[in-house]
């Protein structure tokens, strides 16, 4: 026996997320969820409506070298020239002194982080940087993604390169994925001066790493469930090598996504380059994103758990009330602005502020949104009930769901 | 079987050495805040512990800076460069320089950063007298330590202090304008290899192994320490106020909950994984034999190429470990040190 109490999140957790009466989402039905299972929460959907948008990105491209390296190319340009004219140098702990792209890592291992990847910096050098992570909850999204990130973490890398005296530039490589079925992801970033290799196109990024002898790998016994913001012993602070100090409070409104970020750029960026036309990529999204939807609510002990967890009380039947609450749950968790038109058994309609549900300004996020609610709702309520926009003001995302019959659904 | 990326590397191991043996020489360019006006004195004798105002034109001192707990914010050096201008070299200008502007209230003074404006360069180690004297046009055989003043090389105006962070006797920092860097940087890349040594490229030499084995912190050591607990309390001056004396003179009177220790991995496996806080995280724990009770974290694990040995720091509770002490870190055997390996 011992007296010894666990880690617990701090009260004060949130505090500066933006709620009003508790540092938690609150159903429909009073059923609170805390700020830290909020950002979860709102992490992992986001993970599974970004791996839907993959399948459509795969469906786009079929052939996995190009798909990957158009999407490689993309994350790399967009993120090098965000670093060139958002430059943070100060923000991330780099120091005037630290020249080359070894820099980069240190980006990195702060977005990882805030994004509840959580695991820890293995190596932090001028010719070498290593990055081990236990969690991603990006893993089902598809080992083309794992390649894109490693190459935005590039761009990013080179952006701070730029800022600085000459120094030594690093190749990143992830040489393991969770998303390809690694127990970590691990990202080896190396110079080629001290660690020589050959060239590699931007999507090759996967290594093997030259100096995979110096690696060091986590046993599972070690291995973390949470980021620093969320655990005692780092005193719920996330710290880098380098002095950076963040707590959890800002966490939930920097959140992005795999979507946002990644997967609905590259989307577009297909559509540039002429491998489909958008009538086409938007018909692909809807289709795949719907089916996602679908898939959440197939089985009767889906419905269960969700009314559980919302807190539904038994008086409420199946009607739209169900996907308003978790639509609401999850605008909540996003820090996402919204107002309650109409919340009966008839008819539930949003006014959603679209600025906030584009994450990071991709505005196609909420239309990959609006696809995955309308399918949703044929499972957690019946067929008989469908999501759709109508009247938006400007700026805003007006959404119903109510009965609707349409002969060619 | 992994490597130990310290021990088994050549390429730091020769740039350590240049340093420890001959000389060796680096961009060091840190964050520069500049304080001037008639109260600039008292008042970074205000934000600092340390005696600031009696600081001559032309010395350096380096000081802790503390918030209202009196947990160290920022260590830097402090120059004084004219009567009423001072220089403070950061690593944490983002913070410092709110800092000094919340705090700022009552004194006429003004603070910019300068940090874009200068370079520095490190030249450190036993033959960097002779690469500076060879280099400066007024030399620098008779400059003292944390001490500084003007001079040309190569042809640029430039300012060099006597310092460092290595722990070398001599040791010298070459503050020159940004637009010059390059004139500055190839003439002591000449003199620095015609005398046998060479630029120190590797950012975990010139900042983690060299000045580790000296026993200095680097800013990540001290986060959320006291000076008490770090050994840093020692020129604090107490005849003056200054912010986070309060709760200085509190903890000086309770003694320090915590402290530094060195020390050093002696498992022959050195496949060891000892996690250090170093690189983010939490850092290893320490337990004492079968305690349950956790004494300590691992704040930093380098090596010494001096030494030929592993070693770091470890913040632990007051008096729980002592010199000599034996135990198992993570599984792997350690002993407790002193904190300076060129001793």
């Amino acid at each position: 026996m011992t007296k010894k109490i666990d880690g617990r999140i701090p009260a004060d957790s949130g505090n500066d997320a933006g709620f009003t009466q508790y540092n938690a989402v609150q159903s429909p039905w009073n059923k609170l969820m805390s700020y830290q299972d909020a950002l979860h929460y709102a992490s992992r959907f986001e993970a599974v409506l970004s791996a839907a948008v993959a399948q459509a990105y795969r469906i786009i491209i079929p052939d996995y070298a190009t798909r990957a390296s158009e999407m490689c190319k993309e994350a790399y340009g967009r993120l090098y020239y965000t670093g060139i004219n958002y430059p943070g140098d100060d923000g991330f702990g780099i120091h005037p002194f630290m020249c080359g792209s070894y820099p980069g890592a240190l980006i990195g291992d702060k977005g990882d982080d805030a994004l509840l990847m959580c695991g820890r910096c293995q190596d932090f050098g001028t010719y070498r940087c290593e990055k081990e992570l236990d969690v991603c909850d990006w893993d089902i999204c598809g080992s083309e993604l794992c390649r894109a990130t490693t190459m935005s973490l590039q761009g990013q890398a080179d952006a701070t390169e730029s800022r600085h005296r000459k120094g030594k530039k690093l190749d990143y490589l992830m040489v393991e994925a969770k998303g390809c079925g690694d127990r970590h992801c691990r990202i080896i970033a190396e110079s080629r001066e001290k660690y020589p290799a050959p060239e590699h196109e931007l999507w090759q990024s996967f290594g093997p790493a030259v100096s995979d002898e110096y690696k060091k790998y986590t046993e599972e016994e070690d291995t973390v469930e949470e980021s620093m913001m969320f655990r005692e012993e780092c005193g719920y602070r996330f710290v880098n090598g380098t002095n950076t100090e963040t707590d959890s409070s800002n966490q939930m409104v920097n959140l992005s996504t795999a979507a946002s970020l990644y997967l609905l750029p590259a989307i577009d960026n297909a559509v540039k380059l002429g491998y489909t036309t958008a009538e086409n990529a938007e018909w692909i999204k809807k289709c795949v994103l719907e089916a996602a939807g679908k898939a959440m609510f197939g089985e009767r002990y889906a419905i269960r758990a969700c009314r559980e967890w919302l807190g539904v009380p038994n008086s409420i039947g199946e009607d739209g009330r169900l996907l308003g609450g978790v639509i609401e749950m999850l605008l909540q968790s996003l820090v996402c602005h919204y107002e309650i038109e109409a919340f009966n058994k008839d008819e539930v309609i949003y006014v959603i502020n679209r600025g906030d549900l584009a994450i990071t300004g991709t505005q196609s996020l909420c239309e990959a949104h609006l696809y995955m609610w309308q399918g949703m709702v044929k499972t957690l309520v019946n067929a008989q009930w469908s999501v759709w926009e109508e009247d938006s003001p400007k700026g805003k995302m007006r959404i119903k769901i109510a009965k609707k019959i349409d002969k060619f659904m | 079987m992994y490597k130990n990326i310290f021990k088994d590397d050549e390429w730091k191991r020769s740039e350590h050495m240049a340093v420890r043996e001959c000389v060796g020489y680096y961009l060091f360019t840190h964050q520069l805040m500049e304080v001037s006006g008639p109260d600039a004195g008292r008042f970074l004798d205000y934000v600092c512990p340390n005696d600031i105002a009696s600081l001559e034109v032309g010395r350096d001192r380096y000081t802790t800076i503390l918030n209202e707990e009196g947990e160290i914010v920022d260590d830097v050096v402090v120059m004084r460069l004219e009567e009423e201008k001072y220089w403070v070299s950061t690593l944490y200008a983002t913070k410092i320089d709110d800092w000094f502007y919340f705090h700022s209230d009552g004194f006429d003074i003004d603070t910019c950063e300068v940090t874009e404006d200068w370079h520095m360069f490190s030249v450190q180690g036993p033959k960097s007298k002779d690469v500076l004297n060879a280099l400066a046009a007024n030399g620098v055989e008779d400059l003292k330590f944390f001490r500084h003043r003007p001079d040309t090389l190569a042809g640029k105006d430039v300012l060099i202090n006597r310092g460092g962070f290595t722990g070398e006797k001599f040791g010298y920092e070459v503050y020159c304008a940004a637009d010059d860097a390059d004139d500055v940087q190839d003439a002591i890349d000449r003199a620095v290899k015609e005398a046998g040594g060479k630029e120190v490229t590797e950012f975990q030499v010139f900042a983690w192994t060299l000045p580790t084995e000296a026993g200095f912190y680097y800013m990540r050591d001290l986060n959320r320490t006291n000076p008490f607990e770090v050994g840093l309390e020692k020129n604090i001056n107490w005849d003056k106020d200054f912010i986070g004396k309060e709760a200085l003179l509190k903890i000086k009177e309770n003694g320090p909950a915590r402290e530094m220790v060195g020390f050093e991995v002696c498992d022959e496996n050195q496949d060891f994984y000892i996690r250090a806080k170093q690189y983010g995280g939490p850092g290893e724990p320490v337990f004492i034999d079968s305690e349950e009770e956790e004494v300590g974290r691992v704040s930093k694990l380098v090596y010494s190429y001096v030494k030929n040995v592993n070693n770091g720091y470890i913040l632990a509770k007051k008096d729980a470990l002592h010199i000599g002490d034996r135990l198992k870190i993570h599984g792997y055997d350690c002993v407790i040190t002193g904190k300076n390996w060129l001793k």
